[in-house]
């Protein structure tokens, strides 16, 4: 039984269409990366998949279960976690409280008390570094910080998919290895299908995804193993150009 | 730990003590006490609502007014069957019960739409109201229902006196002391954490599980509840009468504006600050420079809003983050 499957799934804005026709499947357990340009219609994959935005066309299923036209909240308490490449803070609220949101209206709604949600979120922050900054509000964290809070919130909500979107984006080498290990762990550890969007750190990407599936103008490229996928011509060529085509250009054509 | 939890629910009871300490000891003081305690009250029951979500309601007044409608409704339609001061309860349940009704037929179609479209939804609601019931001519129509005369009959001339002269303003010190419960009572529990989520990020709070319109809903209804209890007891029992063009009164809903912004909104105190300090300049200024009032209240209100942008109590907590006394006045 797969996790997450999407059939054809399509959204369009006005004449753009951002993601077009495509399917994927995620098993449970699994840490796959989702690559491509700027613009490729990865975020608008995940507002579909998390349900900020409802599809065009196509259908959307988790644990066989459709949930198409599921409104946001009701995929959370199903199981579906995620952070966002911007992070969105709850501002006033200090960092203690905007992870405890997650751990009280995740998958654990109605499950977990206050006092239970303020203790995972504890736990959580502990494991991501952050308890010592617990009782600041969490506007006042440093951009990093605040990536690493909504790691923590989107771990609250006990996910059994977590999409993760530019997590690792804006931090140097040594942190993002470390990072990558840190989730693969966690995710290992509660069985965690981690989804992991990434642009440029590609870093990132290969350390912590077994499968990839690169995005170009909201079609699927390519899906397969992470160094199949990487070393793909086609990947090659939407990241760095056609090198025919300058040839050609260089002749004067 | 225990004693700082509460310690600004213990502070509003401490208020709430001398005023009416002040009321009973001093007769004439009795009267300002009662309009102060009118503002702080109204003020509280539109926190509810706006210092939880940030949505301002504009049709706030309506829910007063329908609660006044309920009272009078009550006293005047079931005084003939004999059940005596059963009257006084029967009138406030269905007063929150109208203002109660009125709050889901409004927020189920309102909520749905997001801030500033929210609170043009909402303005219509006052206005709409009253001309439906001058119009359709139903609950007395544009004369309104007087309930003076059932009063005497029911509860003897001494009685009926005094409840309108001294129980009606207690009844409201009991309704403020209700409306700070519940608001401290929401500001520590999941509804809380809800709201806190859904004002600061409304997507964001939905991806996190949070379903907005369910927990907008519920501060809708227990917001309007409260003003309908106050609307019942103060525009109702204490004046004897309601008549649709007093109650229906839009400027009221812009009191309670200024009184939470005044105070600060979405904490427990600011409204009752801001009450204090609205009710009081009111009352005062009408007596110092009578017809004046308005034209120095209005500079004072927007120098103290452009002063102190998060509202007094607003203010103060964020000037003493992180110190012992953060935790006080929350």
């Amino acid at each position: 039984m797969s996790l997450l499957k999407l059939e054809g799934v399509t959204k369009r804005f006005g004449g753009l269409v951002a993601v077009d026709h495509v399917d994927l499947v995620v098993e449970h357990g699994e840490l796959l990366g989702i690559v491509g340009p700027n613009g490729s219609g990865k975020t608008t994959l995940y507002n579909l998949i998390s349900g900020v935005y409802r599809c065009d066309e196509g259908k959307i299923f988790f644990e066989e279960q459709e949930i198409t036209s599921l409104p946001p909240y009701t995929r959370a308490h199903i199981g579906i976690g995620r952070s966002f490449q911007i992070p969105r803070p709850f501002g006033s609220a200090t960092v203690r409280e905007n992870v405890a949101i997650g751990a009280m209206f995740g998958r654990m709604i109605g499950k977990v008390g206050e006092r239970e949600a303020l203790e995972m979120a504890d736990h959580y922050l502990s494991l991501l570094g952050l308890y010592d900054k617990r009782h600041k509000v969490s506007n006042s964290l440093t951009p990093v910080e605040k990536k690493l809070m909504e790691i923590a919130r989107a771990l609250a909500m006990k996910p059994k998919l977590l999409l993760m979107d530019e997590a690792m984006a804006g931090m140097n080498p040594k942190d993002i290895d470390g990072m990558v290990a840190l989730i693969k762990k966690i995710g290992e550890q509660e069985k965690i299908a981690i989804v992991s969007m990434v642009e440029h750190v590609m870093r990132a990407l290969v350390n912590f995804a077994e499968r990839v599936m690169v995005m170009h103008q909201g079609k699927k490229l390519v899906d397969a193993p992470t160094q199949k996928a990487l070393n793909d011509p086609r990947v090659i060529e939407v990241y760095l150009g056609r090198p025919t085509l300058e040839g050609r250009d260089a002749e004067g054509n | 730990m225990i004693l700082r939890k509460y310690s600004s629910f213990i502070i509003t009871l401490a208020i709430f003590a001398v005023l009416l300490l002040i009321g009973l000891l001093r007769p004439t003081m009795w009267q300002p006490v009662a309009l102060i305690m009118f503002y702080i009250a109204m003020g509280q029951a539109f926190n509810i609502f706006l210092g939880m979500t940030g949505y301002v309601n504009f049709g706030y007044v309506a829910f007063l007014a329908i609660g006044s409608y309920g009272m009078a409704l009550g006293i005047s339609r079931f005084y003939h069957t004999g059940i005596g001061l059963w009257l006084i309860p029967l009138g406030f349940t269905l007063a929150a019960l109208m203002a109660g009704l009125l709050s889901v037929l409004v927020g189920g179609i309102a909520l749905r739409l997001r801030g500033a479209y929210f609170a043009i939804a909402t303005i219509g609601v006052n206005e709409g109201l009253k001309y439906l019931i001058e119009g359709a001519k139903f609950w007395g129509g544009s004369e309104g229902i007087i309930i003076s005369k059932p009063m005497r009959v029911t509860f003897g001339r001494h009685l009926a006196n005094s409840l309108s002269t001294f129980w009606a303003d207690i009844f409201l010190f009991a309704i403020a002391v209700l409306a700070a419960y519940l608001t401290f009572r929401f500001m520590h529990s999941r509804v809380g954490y809800a709201l806190t989520a859904v004002r600061e990020d409304e997507d964001a709070a939905k991806v996190m599980g949070v379903n907005a319109t369910k927990y907008k809903l519920i501060a809708f209804i227990v917001s309007s509840c409260v003003a309908g209890l106050i609307g019942a007891t103060t525009w109702c029992l204490k004046s004897t009468y309601v008549f649709p063009e007093d109650v229906f009164e839009v400027s009221y809903t812009v009191e309670a504006i200024v009184i939470v912004m005044l105070g600060g909104s979405g904490t427990l105190l600011g409204p009752i600050i801001g009450g204090l300090i609205y009710g009081i300049c009111k009352y005062w200024l009408a007596v110092l420079l009578p017809g004046l009032q308005l034209l120095i209240l209005a500079p004072l209100i927007i120098v103290i809003i452009v002063a102190f942008p998060g509202g007094i109590v607003g203010v103060i907590r964020e000037k003493t983050r992180g110190t012992a006394f953060d935790q006080v006045i929350v």
